[in-house]
C-alpha cells in the first residue's frame, strides 16, 4: 500500500467513523439514466450506456452529514469504451476502477459537511463550481473535466471531482472560501483513436509527414502537499450585485505536450505530457435588471503552454499568459421563455508567431428554452459559435417529464465548421441522442 | 312617472354594486386589515405540492419552506426534497418594501451546481411547474398594495365563512401584463382576514384560475392556511398545497436565507 493510499484511507476513516457514531437519519436514493447516441454521418451507435447512481445521505446530531455516490456505467458492444480514455490523467485514488472492459465503477462523491465554530467544512471528495458562464469555462477550472464526449456531456457528470478540503466562513457581508485539493487528478482526455480524439493542430502537435510520433507517458507531479493546488474566494452581495474575487494556484488541467525528436535513420516525435503551474486571478459578477440579468467572470491565468511551431521553442511548446472573459445576458421578457447569450474572449499578452493557438479567440453561445404544461414539457436549442474558426455546435434538445421520477429527452448534436477548430474537429460526429432518467 | 322612479330605485337598491357602497369596508381598508395580520416573524414548514393535468396525470413535489420578516422585508427560501429529478432545487427570494426596488431572487439547480442568480421581473412566470406565479408565492397570504387598485363589490360566503367581495384590477397595462392578470377578484373572511378564494382573469379578460384557501386555523395563536387549491380554467390543470409542520419562531438564522444555503441545501 502506498503512500497516497494510506493518506486517503486516513482521510476516509476521519470522515466516516467519527459521525457514523452519532448518525441519526439515513436517505438512500438512486438515479439510473440511460444514453443511446447515433451518428448521422458516420451512421452506427456512436454511445450506448447505463449508469446507475446510489447516494446515500448520513445525517448526524449537531447538523452534519455525509454525502456519498458511487457510479456503475456499463457500455455496450458497440461505441465509446471505457478504454477509450487515458486513464493516467487520474490519481490513483481517484480513478474509476474499470470492472471488465465494458464498465467502470467510481466513487463519484464522498464528503462530509460540518460546521466548526464559525467556519462550515466540506471535506472529502466533491465538486467545487466556480463561475458564472454556461457552457463555457473560465473560472470552473477548480476540478478537471472528462472529455470522453467533448463538451457535449452534462458538466455535472464531465466534472471530475476530486479529494479536497473546502472551509468557508462568512464575515458580514463576505464569505471566504479556502480550498486544498491535493488530489491530483487533471483532465481525462480521450486516446488517440477513440471517436472524440483531438485531432485540431490546436490542441495536437503534427508531426513532418512520414515522421512516427510517440505519446510517452505523462510527467505528473506527486508530491501530496507540494504539488496540491489551493484555492481562495470571497463572495458578496453588495447593492444588488452578486460579486466573487478568485485565487486558484493550481497545475493546469490540461498538460502541455513537449515534443523531442529523436534523430536516426527512422526519426521520431516522442510527445511528453507534462503538466504546469499556473496562478489564476479572477473575479465574477451577476445583477438583475427588470427582466434582464447581466453577468459575467474574468480570469487571468499567470502562466499557459501552447502548441507552437517557432524555431525557438524547440519543443514545441509556446508559452504566454492567458486573459479570458466571459459576458452573459440572460433575458425573461416572454412567459415561460428563457433567452440567454454569452460572449467569450481569450487573449494571449505574449503571443508570437507560431503558436498555433491565435492571439485573440472569440465564442459566443446563444441559448432560447421554453417550457410547456406547467414544465412537463422543454424545448431548447444552444448554439456554440467560434468566430475566429467559423466552427460550431448547434444543440436541439427536449425534455418531457414522463413520471415523478421519469425523464425522457431527445436532443441532436451537430457540429460544423472546419477541421482545424476545435468544433470542426468532430464534423463527422454530428448525432442524435435518446436517453432517459430514473430516479427511485 | 312616480311609480318608474320608485321601480328604479327599487333596482338600484337592490343590485350587488350599490348595496357594496352602502356601509361595507373598502377595498382598500380590507386590505390593509389583511396586510395587518400577524403572520409572526418566522415560520418553518413542509410544503406539499400535488399538480394533476387535465387527463387526471398527477406529480408531486415534496419541500421545507421557511420565511422570515426583517422589519418589512421579507425573506423566503424554498428547498425540493422529492422527487429525484428536483431534488436539491432551491429558491431564495429577498422582498424588500420599497416599490422601486425590484425583489432579488436566486435559484439554485443541483444539476449546474450553480447559484443562479434570475429575474425577479418574471412574475407572472408560474412557479416551478404549479398553478400559483412567482409573485402568488411571494405574497403568500398577503396582498399587493401597489400593483392594484381595489373596490368592495359586495359579500359572499365561502366554505361557511362570511366574506367581503374585492375586486382588485391592476393599475396600469404593464403591471398587468407582468402579472398576467387582468383583473382579480378576492373573497376575504370578514372576520380574520384571510384571503378564502381568490379569482383570476387573464388580461384577455378571460377566466384563468380559481384558488381556494383552506383548513385555516390557528397555530400559536396565529392565524394560518394548510391548504390552498388552485385549478387553472384554461389549461384544466390543478395544484394542491398542503402545509404542514407548520411552527412560528422568534429567531432562525440569517445563513438559511444565503446563497451558501441554497448550495448546501437541507
Amino acid at each position: 500500500m502506498n503512500n497516497r493510499w494510506v493518506w486517503s484511507l486516513i482521510l476516509l476513516i476521519q470522515m466516516v467513523a467519527i459521525p457514523v457514531a452519532v448518525a441519526t437519519d439515513v436517505q438512500v436514493s438512486h438515479v439510473l439514466n440511460s444514453h443511446w447516441a447515433v451518428g448521422i454521418e458516420e451512421r452506427g451507435t456512436q454511445l450506448l450506456d447505463v449508469s446507475w447512481q446510489p447516494e446515500l445521505k448520513w445525517r448526524f446530531e449537531g447538523g452534519g452529514r455525509l454525502t456519498g455516490i458511487t457510479q456503475l456505467r456499463i457500455q455496450s458492444e458497440q461505441g465509446l469504451q471505457p478504454s477509450d480514455m487515458q486513464r493516467d490523467s487520474y490519481d490513483s485514488v481517484s480513478r474509476p476502477v474499470l470492472v471488465g472492459d465494458k464498465a467502470e465503477l467510481e466513487i463519484r462523491e464522498l464528503y462530509t459537511e460540518h460546521s466548526l465554530g464559525d467556519w462550515y467544512f466540506t471535506l472529502g471528495k466533491q465538486q467545487i463550481v466556480w463561475g458564472k458562464a454556461d457552457g463555457l469555462k473560465v473560472l470552473d477550472v477548480v476540478n478537471p473535466q472528462s472529455f470522453r464526449e467533448f463538451i457535449v456531456d452534462e458538466f455535472e457528470q464531465s466534472r471530475i471531482p476530486l479529494w479536497s478540503v473546502n472551509a468557508e466562513r462568512s464575515f458580514a457581508d463576505w464569505t471566504l472560501q479556502l480550498l486544498w485539493l491535493p488530489d491530483q487528478t487533471y483532465h481525462a482526455l480521450p486516446n488517440r483513436d477513440a471517436t472524440y480524439a483531438f485531432t485540431s493542430p490546436r490542441l495536437v502537435p503534427k508531426a513532418p509527414a512520414g515522421v512516427e510520433t510517440r505519446l510517452l507517458d505523462p510527467k505528473r507531479p506527486n508530491r501530496i502537499v507540494a504539488d496540491s493546488d489551493i484555492g481562495l474566494r470571497l463572495t458578496s452581495f453588495l447593492g444588488g450585485w452578486d460579486l466573487s474575487l478568485n485565487y486558484l494556484y493550481q497545475y493546469y488541467n490540461q498538460p502541455a505536450l513537449h515534443q523531442q525528436i529523436i534523430t536516426g535513420p527512422s526519426p521520431i516525435v516522442e510527445i511528453t505530457p507534462r503538466y504546469h503551474r499556473t496562478h489564476l486571478l479572477g473575479g465574477t459578477f451577476s445583477r438583475a435588471l427588470g427582466n434582464w440579468v447581466i453577468r459575467g467572470e474574468v480570469g487571468y491565468f499567470t502562466d499557459r503552454y501552447f502548441i507552437t511551431t517557432a524555431s525557438t521553442d524547440a519543443d514545441g511548446v509556446g508559452e504566454s499568459p492567458e486573459l479570458s472573459f466571459v459576458l452573459g445576458v440572460d433575458w425573461t421578457g416572454l412567459r415561460e421563455t428563457f433567452i440567454s447569450a454569452q460572449l467569450f474572449q481569450s487573449w494571449l499578452p505574449d503571443h508570437d508567431q507560431g503558436l498555433m493557438r491565435r492571439e485573440l479567440d472569440t465564442s459566443m453561445t446563444f441559448l432560447a428554452k421554453r417550457e410547456f404544461m406547467n414544465k412537463i414539457l422543454s424545448a431548447e436549442v444552444l448554439w456554440i459559435a467560434n468566430s475566429r474558426d467559423g466552427d460550431g455546435l448547434v444543440r436541439p434538445k427536449v425534455n418531457y417529464e414522463l413520471e415523478d421520477n421519469l425523464t425522457v429527452w431527445a436532443g441532436l448534436d451537430i457540429f460544423y465548421g472546419d477541421k482545424k477548430g476545435l468544433f470542426g474537429q468532430f464534423d463527422r460526429n454530428d448525432r442524435l441522442s435518446l436517453g432517459l432518467e430514473l430516479g427511485f | 312617472m312616480k311609480c318608474y322612479i320608485q321601480a328604479l330605485l327599487i333596482i338600484t337598491l337592490y343590485t350587488p354594486g350599490f348595496l357594496t357602497a352602502a356601509g361595507l369596508p373598502s377595498g382598500d381598508e380590507i386590505a390593509r386589515n389583511i396586510n395587518a395580520r400577524n403572520e409572526g416573524v418566522a415560520v418553518a414548514r413542509n410544503l406539499s405540492m400535488s399538480m394533476t393535468d387535465r387527463r387526471g396525470k398527477m406529480r408531486n413535489r415534496e419541500t421545507r419552506a421557511f420565511r422570515k420578516y426583517y422589519g418589512e422585508e421579507k425573506r423566503t427560501v424554498i428547498f425540493y426534497l422529492e422527487p429525484n429529478n428536483v431534488k436539491g432545487t432551491a429558491f431564495l427570494t429577498w422582498d424588500y418594501p420599497d416599490v422601486n426596488r425590484d425583489d432579488d431572487q436566486w435559484l439554485y439547480l443541483p444539476a449546474m451546481r450553480k447559484v443562479r442568480r434570475i429575474s425577479a421581473s418574471d412574475r407572472g412566470d408560474a412557479f416551478l411547474g404549479t398553478d400559483l406565479t412567482y409573485e402568488d408565492i411571494k405574497l403568500e397570504t398577503r396582498v399587493s398594495m401597489q400593483d392594484y387598485s381595489r373596490k368592495t363589490i359586495g359579500e359572499d360566503e365561502v366554505d361557511g365563512h362570511h366574506c367581503y367581495l374585492v375586486k382588485a384590477t391592476p393599475i396600469n397595462a404593464d403591471i398587468s401584463k407582468a402579472l398576467g392578470y387582468g383583473k382579480v377578484e378576492l373573497c376575504v373572511d370578514s372576520k380574520i382576514w384571510f384571503v378564502r378564494r381568490a379569482k383570476f382573469w387573464d388580461t384577455g379578460g378571460n377566466m384563468l384560475k380559481t384558488s381556494h384557501f383552506r383548513d385555516i386555523r390557528q397555530v400559536q395563536g396565529i392565524w394560518t392556511q394548510h391548504l390552498i387549491e388552485v385549478e387553472n380554467h384554461k389549461s384544466g390543470h390543478r395544484t394542491k398545497f398542503l402545509f404542514s409542520d407548520v411552527t412560528y419562531l422568534e429567531s432562525m438564522g440569517d445563513d438559511l436565507f444565503s446563497k451558501n444555503a441554497l448550495r448546501r441545501g437541507l
